[in-house]
């Protein structure tokens, strides 16, 4: 991907992804958050919570995973910011969508949202990304194409 | 009510700072990469991240922010063991508003990470409910064991009054 062939106003693959209670049992080792929010029924109940809420950190992880893989391994992230709009719990899927606001030389500007599938309920907006084309010669990753 | 006291905006500047006991490792690069469902092989492949301008395997861009692992704090009540700022504002309850971060070079394993965390603004607003909202900003700036930044963390919490 070249800075050529970008166009601010262009969309982004989507990312689609089914958070399963397992998948977020994995995310809370991995960060080491044990919050019980994430896992526990007990803790839930009495809060009058549905099902175990996903760690909000995730949608910042998949929102950069989807500009890396449509930029392809060398862009580099530079700035990313994201405010929570609505909770997401263990069992739904997620929309990440985004298009292109400026590109300015090297640096892309994307405008990101998440949203849940299954209702439409936005779970993070608006979402800013900043993202530099890297410099190193390395394949192209065709749009829609994960990363290899 | 006024949530915003003089107790409170004293609060601004309050600095708390965590090192990691040893180095990041590639482990939980990998950890983190399969929690989250990222296959890039950046993460995990040492000759293809070569090949793409890194000096070997990289972290996922927002692991860095993910602080629990650097603080060494005992779990809570709550099952929680991460940095927390433990303001008290009576009659409100605690909503995470959002973040923003800044990356300065991708995250190693042999990096050695240090946050520190710091009150930035406390500010009262009334929502559109006209409920009182306490806003507290903080930031967390990154850097590894020579001291060189690697990330910052800008967090919003919001304290909404309980109607």
């Amino acid at each position: 991907m070249t800075a050529a062939a970008v166009r601010a106003g262009d969309a982004l693959p989507e990312l689609v992804r089914r958070i399963e209670l397992a998948d977020m049992v994995a995310y809370a080792g991995a960060t080491w958050d044990w919050h019980r929010l994430h896992y526990d029924p007990a803790y839930l109940e009495p809060r009058k919570l549905p099902a175990p809420v996903v760690d909000g950190q995730v949608f910042g992880a998949l929102l950069a995973e989807q500009v890396q893989d449509w930029l392809g391994p060398s862009a580099r992230l530079r700035r990313l910011s994201f405010r929570f709009t609505n909770l997401v719990f263990a069992g739904e899927t997620v929309r990440c969508s985004g298009t292109v606001t400026a590109v300015d030389g090297g640096l892309i500007t994307v405008d990101q949202r998440v949203e849940v599938v299954e209702d439409g309920r936005v779970a993070v907006a608006p979402a800013t990304t900043e993202v530099e084309l890297g410099t190193v010669a390395s394949g192209t990753v065709a749009s829609g194409e994960a990363a290899p | 009510m006024s949530l915003l006291t003089d107790e409170m905006r004293a609060l601004v500047g309050r600095e708390v700072v965590y090192t990691a006991p040893e180095e990041l490792g590639r482990a939980s690069i990998r950890y983190f990469a399969e929690a989250v469902g990222d296959a890039n092989p950046l993460y995990t492949d040492e000759a293809y991240a070569r090949e793409h301008g890194h000096d070997g395997v990289i972290a996922p861009p927002t692991l860095i922010f993910e602080t629990n692992q650097y603080t060494g704090l005992p779990r809570d009540g709550d099952g929680f063991a991460g940095h927390m700022w433990h303001l008290d504002v009576p009659g409100t309850r605690l909503v995470r508003g959002g973040n923003a971060y800044a990356f300065h070079r991708p995250v190693r394993p042999g990096d050695v990470i240090t946050a520190t965390w710091r009150i930035t603004d406390i500010t009262e607003r009334v929502n559109a409910k006209g409920l009182a909202m306490l806003i507290v900003t903080s930031t967390a700036a990154y850097a590894d064991q020579r001291g060189e930044p690697l990330a910052t963390n800008e967090e919003t919490l919001i304290y909404v009054e309980i109607a």
